[in-house]
Formats: C-alpha cells, sequence, structure tokens
C-alpha cells in the first residue's frame, strides 16, 4: 500500500521528510548515541574526576559487583518499583474511577490530587521526613493525644524505610496516573455503560473486565513512564533519607551521580549506567519482537 | 481540509458525559466514594499543610513546636522575604531575581521541545521511515544515560559550535533532553490516527508540511497541551541544565531557590524555605489550573486506542 | 621577573584606584556556595575588599559543594570558566591541579611569604609540584563537640569531660536527667564525623594518621582500633529513636532548646547558634577534643583560579593575582572570619573579638603538634567514600566490631 501511494507523489514529499527528521536524526547520532558509547567505553576504563583512556577490562565491573552499596541499590530499586508502580497505578485509578462518577467539585479535587506533581522535591521530601520521624511527625503527634501504643517509625528503620520513600512516591505520582486514566475512562464510549447496564452487570465488574481492557494502551502508557521513573528515582531519596539510615535506601542513579560528583569515580558511575542498560535493553527487545509477531498474526494493521 | 473536519467532527461527537443511566443521589455507596476522595485529599494535603503553618511561624517557634501546629502568632516575613530578600549569594534579592529568566528559559524550550516531538512523532508513526525504529530506539535507550554522563560530552560540542553558555545552548538542551519523552508521546498519538485519514490527506494532494501543519497539528491540540504541561512542569523545575548551560545573569529561579533551601553548612531558615518552594510552584501550577479541562480530554482523545 | 612585575602592578592599581580611575577595573567572576544569611554576610566583606581594591566582583553563587565544584569544572571543559571558583581542599582539588585546568598563584604566595605564615597540613596540600594551585580563606574544623550549658548543668556535670570515660560519665548523666544526651543527625557524613572525632580523640592522632594515611588497611585490625569502635557504637546508646536522616541543624536545634546535651559536629554550627541568639560561654560551650593538647583538624574552603580563555588571558590572570592578594590580606582575613565563625588562614592577626570558641582554635592553631588534617587531604575520594560506608553500617546495623574491622581494613585498603 505504501509504494501505491508513493507513485501518486513527488519525490520530494520523502526529502521533506528526512529534513524534517533531521533534529531527531543529529541528537539521537550525536547526543544519544555518541553518549551511550561513551558512557560504555569510559566504563572500561579508570576514569576518575576526568575522563581518561587507561584501559582496565572488567575491573570497573568487577568491583561494582562487589560492592554491597551496588547490590542493596539494585535490591531497593526492585522494591521500589513493584511498590511505587503497583500503588501508583492501583490508587491512580481509584481516584479516577471515583472522581469520573459525576461528583462534585470535581476539578477541586483533580487538582489536590495533582498538585504534589508540580512541587520541588528538595523541600517536600524534607517535610515528609518530619513527618514520617517518629520523635517529630505522626507518632509523636499520636502519643501527645494519648494514643501512646501507637508506633509509625518506618523511617528510621533499616528494614522500612523504602516503605517510606515509596509513600512519598506515591504522594508525588499517583495524581499524573490519575489524569491519564481519567482521561481515557472520558474516552470509552457511552454506549458501552448503556450496554453494560441493560445487561445488569454491576458497575464495578463492567470497569474491571470492559472498561480496563478498553484502556489498555493508557495504561500501558502509565507503566512505561513509571518504569523510567523508578529507574531514575534520585531527589525523593536525597531529600528524605539521603539513602540512609546506613546504606538502606540506597538507589541506582543515586549511587551513579554519588561516583560521578562526591566520589570522583566516572568509570565506576559508567559501568553501574551500563548495567542498567543493558538490564533494560534485555528486558524491551524481546517484548519488541513479540509486538511484532503478535503484529504478523493479526494480519499487519495496527 | 474536509478530511480534517469530518475527524474532528468524528472525535467531538463522542459524548464524553452523558453517561445517562446513573443517577445522582446518595446512597450508602456514593458515602463510601466521598469519604474515600475525603481521605485521600487528607493524605495529599498533609504536606502541604505541614508547609504553609511552617511558613507562617518563626524559627523560635519552628523549634519549639509541633510540626502540626498552628501559628501562634502568624507572620508574614517569611514569604515577603522568600521573595524579595532572602540571601542567594552575595545578594539579597529573593526568588524574584530569577523569575523573568525563568519565563525567558521555559517559553521558547517549551515551545520549541513540544513541536520538535510533535514533528518527530508525526514523521516516524505516518511516514514510516525506515531507519525510524532504530533511531526511536536509539532515543529510549538514551533515557537510561544519566543527564551527568552526557554533560561533558555536550558541553564540549556546545563550545566548539561557540554557543556554550548562552540562552540558546540552553534551548537546545532542554530540547534535546526531553526528545525522547516528548517522542514517544507523540508517536504513540499519532499511532492511532487511523489510516485512512492519512491517506485520504495525501490523494487530496497534500505535502508533507501541509498534512502536519493544517491536519495533524490542528487535530492534536488536546495532545500539544498535555505535552506542554509534562515540560512546562520539567524545565521550570529544571535546576542542573540552567546551571550548567545557561550563563550567570540567566540563572533561573530554581537556582536561587536551591541557594535559600539547600545551603550545606549555613543556618537554615525552614519558614523562608517552605514558604520559596511553595512560592517557585505556582507557575505551573497556575498552568494546571487554566488547562486542567483540555488536559484531561487531550489524553483522551490519543490514549482511547493506545 | 614577570609574575613579581605583575604584582607590581596590581598592588599599584590598588593605590592608584583609591585616588583616580587610571587603572581599569579588574572583573572577576567569583563562583562560591556560600548563599545563606551567615555565610552571605561573610563573603560580603570579602567582595567589598576587593572592590575597594580597584576589581568589580561578579557574583556566582551555587549552594551544595558538590553542585558548585561540577558547575565549576563542566564550565572549566567547556572554555567558559568563572575567573575564581571556591573549592574544598580535597583530593579532588589535586586532580584538577593534575589535570592542567588551573593557573598557580606562586606570585602571590612568595610575596606574601606564605611558605612561612601557613599552617603546615594547610600548605602541604594546596602546594602541588613546588606551586601554589589556590589561596586558602579559612579554617574550620570538623571536629568539635558543643554542648548546652543549661542541660549539663541541671544533670550535674560540672567540668568538660578530659576523656572518653569521663565523656561518657557525662553522657550517663545528662540520660539519667530525662534529656537526650547525644544530638546526632543520622547522616552517613555526620556519622563520620562522629567516629572521625572519636577515632582522634580517644585513639589519638597517630592511629588516626595511620589509618587514612597508610594503604594496607592492616591498622583497623590492631587492638586500639577496635577500642575505638567499641566506643563509637557505645554512643549509639545515647542516641534518640529520631536521628536517623535528622539534618545537622535540627539536631543543633536541640542543643539550642536544651533538649540535648552534646552534639559533635564542625563549627559552621555556630551559625544556628547565632542565628538563635545564643552566646558561647554562657548558653553553650565548646571544646575541640579532650585535654589542652587535643588535635586539632584542619579543614577548610579555598579559591582556585582556572586557567583563562586565551582572549582575555592577560586581564583574567591580572583580576586573579588581585584577588589571591586582597582575599588573604590581614585585615581580610579578620573581617571575613569574624563573620564566618571560622578561623584566619594565618596566626599574625588579631582576633580578639571572637567569640570563646573561636579563641579556642586560634590557639589550637598556634600550636603545630596538634595540628591535624582531615581525612579528605589523607585519602582519595574513593576511599573516603568506603570508609564512609563502613562508618555507617558499622553504626546503622548489628555488625561485630570484629566484623566491622574487617570491614573497615578492606575499605582502607581501597586505591585505583
Amino acid at each position: 500500500m505504501t509504494s501505491r501511494i508513493q507513485k501518486t507523489q513527488p519525490r520530494r514529499v520523502n526529502v521533506w521528510l528526512h529534513i524534517a527528521l533531521l533534529p531527531m536524526l543529529i541528537s539521537a547520532l550525536v547526543a544519544y548515541l555518541t553518549s551511550t558509547l561513551w558512557t560504555i567505553g569510559l566504563s572500561f576504563t579508570a576514569s576518575r574526576m576526568f575522563p581518561n583512556s587507561r584501559f582496565v577490562g572488567w575491573a570497573q565491573y568487577e568491583r561494582l559487583f562487589d560492592n554491597e552499596r551496588w547490590s542493596l541499590a539494585l535490591n531497593n530499586l526492585m522494591i521500589y518499583a513493584i511498590g511505587a508502580i503497583v500503588l501508583c497505578t492501583l490508587l491512580g485509578f481509584l481516584l479516577a474511577v471515583f472522581i469520573d462518577q459525576k461528583i462534585r467539585g470535581e476539578s477541586l479535587f483533580r487538582t489536590v490530587f495533582l498538585y504534589p506533581y508540580a512541587m520541588s522535591m528538595v523541600v517536600t521530601g524534607l517535610v515528609w521526613q518530619w513527618i514520617l520521624n517518629p520523635e517529630q511527625g505522626i507518632q509523636a503527634f499520636m502519643h501527645s493525644v494519648g494514643f501512646t501504643e501507637f508506633n509509625f517509625n518506618w523511617i528510621v528503620s533499616q528494614e522500612m524505610v523504602m516503605g517510606c520513600i515509596i509513600l512519598a512516591a506515591v504522594w508525588q505520582g499517583s495524581g499524573f496516573i490519575m489524569a491519564l486514566i481519567l482521561a481515557a475512562l472520558r474516552g470509552v464510549d457511552a454506549e458501552i455503560w448503556k450496554a453494560a447496564s441493560i445487561d445488569g452487570i454491576p458497575v464495578w465488574r463492567t470497569y474491571i473486565s470492559v472498561v480496563l481492557p478498553m484502556i489498555k494502551g493508557t495504561v500501558i502508557t502509565a507503566l512505561t513512564l513509571q518504569i523510567i521513573g523508578s529507574i531514575k528515582v534520585y531527589d525523593m531519596v536525597i531529600a528524605m533519607t539521603r539513602g540512609g539510615p546506613g546504606l538502606a535506601s540506597e538507589v541506582p542513579a543515586k549511587f551513579i551521580l554519588d561516583n560521578i560528583g562526591l566520589r570522583s569515580n566516572l568509570g565506576q558511575a559508567s559501568a553501574a549506567a551500563t548495567v542498567l542498560l543493558v538490564t533494560v535493553v534485555a528486558l524491551v527487545v524481546p517484548y519488541y519482537f513479540y509486538l511484532k509477531h503478535q503484529k504478523a498474526k493479526t494480519g499487519g494493521q495496527h | 481540509m474536509n478530511v480534517h473536519a469530518q475527524f474532528t467532527q468524528a472525535s467531538q461527537g463522542k459524548p464524553t458525559h452523558s453517561r445517562n443511566k446513573k443517577k445522582i443521589r446518595f446512597s450508602p455507596a456514593r458515602l463510601g466514594l466521598y469519604a474515600f476522595l475525603l481521605f485521600a485529599s487528607a493524605f495529599f494535603l498533609l504536606p502541604l499543610y505541614v508547609m504553609l503553618v511552617t511558613s507562617f511561624k518563626t524559627m523560635d517557634e519552628i523549634r519549639a513546636s509541633s510540626i502540626f501546629a498552628i501559628p501562634m502568632a502568624a507572620t508574614l516575613k517569611p514569604w515577603i522575604e522568600a521573595w524579595s530578600s532572602a540571601c542567594t549569594g552575595l545578594e539579597c534579592g529573593g526568588l524574584r531575581v530569577g523569575f523573568w529568566n525563568s519565563v525567558q528559559i521555559v517559553v521558547p524550550s517549551v515551545i520549541v521541545s513540544v513541536l520538535i516531538g510533535a514533528l518527530n512523532g508525526y514523521a516516524l508513526s505516518l511516514w514510516k521511515p525506515r531507519y525510524g525504529n532504530l533511531v526511536f530506539g536509539i532515543l529510549m535507550m538514551g533515557i537510561f544515560v544519566p543527564a551527568q554522563v552526557m554533560m561533558v560530552p555536550l558541553v564540549r560540542m556546545l563550545s566548539t559550535l561557540g554557543l556554550f553558555g548562552s540562552l540558546p545552548a540552553l534551548v537546545l538542551v532542554h530540547t534535546i533532553f526531553g526528545m525522547p519523552i516528548m517522542t514517544l508521546l507523540f508517536r504513540n498519538y499519532f499511532q492511532s490516527v487511523p489510516d485512512e485519514l492519512f491517506k485520504a490527506a495525501r490523494i487530496d494532494g497534500g505535502g508533507f508540511w501541509r498534512i502536519f501543519f493544517s491536519v495533524m497539528l490542528p487535530m492534536s491540540t488536546p495532545m500539544l497541551i498535555v505535552a506542554t504541561i509534562m515540560q512546562v512542569t520539567g524545565i521550570w523545575n529544571d535546576y542542573l541544565m540552567g546551571l550548567i548551560f545557561g550563563s550567570a545573569d540567566t540563572a533561573p529561579m530554581t537556582v536561587q531557590l536551591n541557594n535559600i533551601v539547600n545551603s550545606a553548612f549555613g543556618e537554615r531558615a525552614y519558614n523562608v524555605n517552605m514558604a520559596a518552594t511553595i512560592l517557585t510552584s505556582a507557575v505551573p501550577l497556575f498552568v494546571y489550573l487554566i488547562s486542567g479541562r483540555w488536559f484531561v480530554r487531550g489524553i483522551a482523545s490519543g490514549a482511547v486506542k493506545g | 621577573m614577570r609574575p613579581a612585575a605583575a604584582i607590581a602592578t596590581v598592588v599599584a592599581c590598588a593605590l592608584a584606584s583609591l585616588v583616580t580611575s587610571h587603572c581599569k577595573a579588574q572583573t572577576a567572576e567569583v563562583l562560591h556556595w556560600w548563599t545563606s544569611k551567615g555565610e552571605s554576610a561573610a563573603v560580603r566583606e570579602l567582595a567589598e575588599a576587593y572592590r575597594k581594591a580597584g576589581g568589580t566582583w561578579v557574583d556566582t553563587a551555587i549552594a551544595g559543594g558538590d553542585n558548585a565544584r561540577n558547575t565549576a569544572i563542566t564550565r572549566m571543559l567547556g572554555g567558559k570558566p568563572p575567573t575564581v571558583a571556591q573549592f574544598n581542599a580535597t583530593q579532588q582539588f589535586h586532580e584538577v591541579v593534575d589535570e592542567g585546568l588551573l593557573s598557580d598563584i606562586d606570585a602571590v604566595a612568595k610575596a606574601q611569604n606564605w611558605d612561612a605564615i601557613l599552617p603546615e597540613p594547610l600548605r602541604a596540600f594546596i602546594k602541588r609540584d613546588g606551586k601554589y594551585y589556590a589561596a586558602p580563606v579559612n579554617i574550620h574544623n570538623p571536629s568539635w563537640f558543643w554542648y548546652s550549658k543549661a542541660v549539663l548543668a541541671k544533670a550535674g556535670v560540672t567540668a568538660e569531660p578530659a576523656n572518653m570515660t569521663e565523656f561518657f560519665a557525662a553522657l550517663d548523666k545528662v540520660k539519667a536527667s530525662g534529656a537526650i544526651a547525644l544530638a546526632l543527625g543520622g547522616q552517613n557524613w555526620q556519622e563520620a564525623i562522629l567516629f572521625n572525632t572519636v577515632l582522634h580523640a580517644s585513639g589519638g592522632a597517630e592511629l588516626y594518621r595511620r589509618f587514612y594515611g597508610q594503604t594496607d588497611g592492616a591498622v583497623a585490625l590492631t587492638p586500639e582500633f577496635k577500642r575505638v569502635l567499641a566506643e563509637f557504637k557505645r554512643l549509639k546508646s545515647y542516641v534518640d529513636k529520631g536521628s536517623p536522616n535528622r539534618d545537622w541543624n535540627v539536631a543543633a536545634g536541640m542543643i539550642i532548646a536544651n533538649r540535648a546535651g552534646f552534639q559533635v559536629i564542625g563549627d559552621y554550627v555556630k551559625g544556628e547558634f547565632l542565628a538563635a541568639n545564643k552566646v558561647a560561654g554562657k548558653d553553650y560551650g565548646c571544646f575541640p577534643g579532650f585535654g589542652a593538647k587535643a588535635p586539632y583538624m584542619i579543614d577548610g574552603d579555598v579559591f582556585v583560579f582556572p586557567k583563562p580563555p586565551k582572549s582575555a588571558a592577560a586581564e583574567t590572570t591580572k583580576a586573579q593575582m588581585l584577588f589571591a592578594t586582597v582575599v588573604t590580606s590581614r585585615e581580610v582575613q579578620v573581617a571575613f572570619n569574624l563573620k564566618k565563625g571560622s578561623i584566619p588562614i594565618r596566626a599574625d592577626v588579631d582576633m580578639a573579638s571572637a567569640d570563646l570558641c573561636t579563641q579556642l582554635g586560634l590557639s589550637a592553631l598556634k600550636d603545630p603538634s596538634r595540628h591535624l588534617p582531615a581525612p579528605e587531604q589523607l585519602a582519595s575520594a574513593e576511599k573516603n567514600a568506603a570508609i564512609g560506608d563502613a562508618i555507617t553500617k558499622f553504626w546503622n546495623t548489628n555488625q561485630s566490631v570484629d566484623d566491622a574491622a574487617r570491614a573497615f581494613a578492606k575499605a582502607a585498603a581501597i586505591r585505583i
């Protein structure tokens, strides 16, 4: 079909296409491909504060995986990604569905749920740190009003501190997920609701089994954005715990940035970034071929 | 042209709010619904509450009182200080100093990055160049290279071009760093445009630019607004790029914010910090408020078909 | 002779500018991280003096040493460096020198006789291959004890502890009185300050130097070092439950509000005391270690001078020389450090109007046998970071002293 159209079109059209894509081509090849390769290259050198070309083979990787801090960071990334993505998506979905019930003050609620997205994390993270601090925040408040048994000290605990980071992430991110999903819900054909209601299907079941599959695309977009966000999570951790107590809330982005800045070990940072990159590519490439395969099966139309 | 009209009619004709069967009445279920929303609101507003009460207290009171306590003698001084007299270095001019710089950075950066993202998405998903997937794949991989690692090569390139340390450099850098997500958004959006529509436009004799400007761009107004909101938030809150690629006299407001709230060893005024943070977020918040309606409808028209 | 001539011009211009505008004003863009109210007042002393000497000060302030340093370096690589940039006295400074990005200021150093007037750790540090590459402006000691007079009086502690045993006894009394004995911000760097303080105050300067200076790490396995580890960990029983993640100034606020007895932190904390109208010797007390001969850690801020782009080389070099001359001069040192709460880089000045804690520091500075370099001067960033990890792990988990000693030994043996 493409070839038929091209016959009817003058050739200059394709010239314009390539010209229009020049900024992207240049950025992809000059900025992104170069930096990606550069990063991979640096990971095999002994670069410290400044890039150098002293080749050290796999030494940076050996050191990386010998480093408890890095394995903790990867572990925490898993906890964070699963926890934050599940909770943000669930809460975002629930809020969207509830707001979609023709409620009063919809725009007020929507703004309340969305405002954290605009706030700089430097200070809001500090406020969360205060709120969660057992001597200062919620626990202290509950004790002061008489509930002396009340116990909420996750942020000072080695085991539970990631829960606090997730909590703040849910606070900051679920409003945006809500907006995305609400938008998708608004796009669902009203006929669906009529049909479901005539068939006597309860509202909640309609959402789960009819509407949810229809907005699958949006849910996948939301998940993609959240996965990217999880891998880059940094500000929140810095503002709330700086990776503490001890090393308990260390995350990969912080590990990498610490190595670039404070520790002046560009080689190590590059090795860590390369490991993340390779992991993501290893996860995405099979998915891409799976999609291609699916498309081929359904006859090539999108 | 007729194609455009046809399509917009089709998409806008869809009733978005007429869910006739559901009546508004107060059943236990609805009470539960409101209870949930109010409870969720309390969770979302709790940090803002702490920030607000703190911002109206004096430092002595902050040291002595609970973080949840209402200020005993509320004062506006921290707000005035944050805006116009907090020290940010040799000068003590508050956030005010960088406000217009931020506006000057945000406006061109958002326009350029969103337009290029739209153009990329349009070209990739409708014209399907052979190298499209490969180049897009490179962009998406690039997301995982930490910006700080990209700094040194970028700085070297820009200084070779003689652009380093200027507003155009900053706009360029924001465009490059925003490109993967912007392209992703528009690529997925334009993929949901029916084949028939694009074919019809081409048979009508529309060229590459004409279809983009007279059919696709107007059609994607809602998506443009979504992208604008994402970019305004991101670029307004950016600190690193403004610091490194801009010049000293164009430093954005976030540099002042950081200087106010983040001094490592200087004494800290939490009340001023809270006020400064709320003030800084005012611009993106304002953008959310005025575009809330389109924001929601915008995502809808793109995301339905995923 | 050329540098000397440059100095002569600079000084002549400085003098001349007082009466005529014959010499062109030397513009210096100064990149630093002093942004709080107190710091701002101090940096104004430098700017004012520079202006009086005929220069023009263009201020680029970026909070947070890391951010500021990275920006300065990126701009050096991009060919648009600031004229002057603040730096820490860390080994990273040596890397920047070795990379060839900085101009030396040997001419100023010779003219001012830095070889004779600077304290040894500082001098050894900023001199690289026989040349001075930085102008020091102040001395901070990151390792001080602070206490609330009211809390200690109430607990019945009458004298400052003179050794670790007395310190523990004092902590016990404060704890028994119901106050928090030790206010600690449980962040990695504050835990490291506490550890280093115990290491040199209890283990002694020699043990400290061996641990940071030697590269085999074996010293960590000695009984003396293990005793230090045990003492450090024992301090945890005096810290409250809210300690983890707490900022240092919140911890200082606990001393100010008389809720806690002691805090171990750098002398920048005086800014917090000052802002809360607390007076040294009346409301709070301070001591840099146990006894009159306690080691005194010397750390501080320096300014470095990036090599200027060729187009403006002559002008920029003049501005840099003028800057280095002005900020290290006697009068500016006194004025600046009184505001900053730190100690001048030279002992030949009159600081009679400084507070009690600064006086203690000054007397320590006059005794070279007490000088102790900061960890960042003795060990690489890498090694310090690894040691920092070991410290925070030991402090926050149930690791045994023996396991910790092995971890410390491994960390101290790290090098690239």
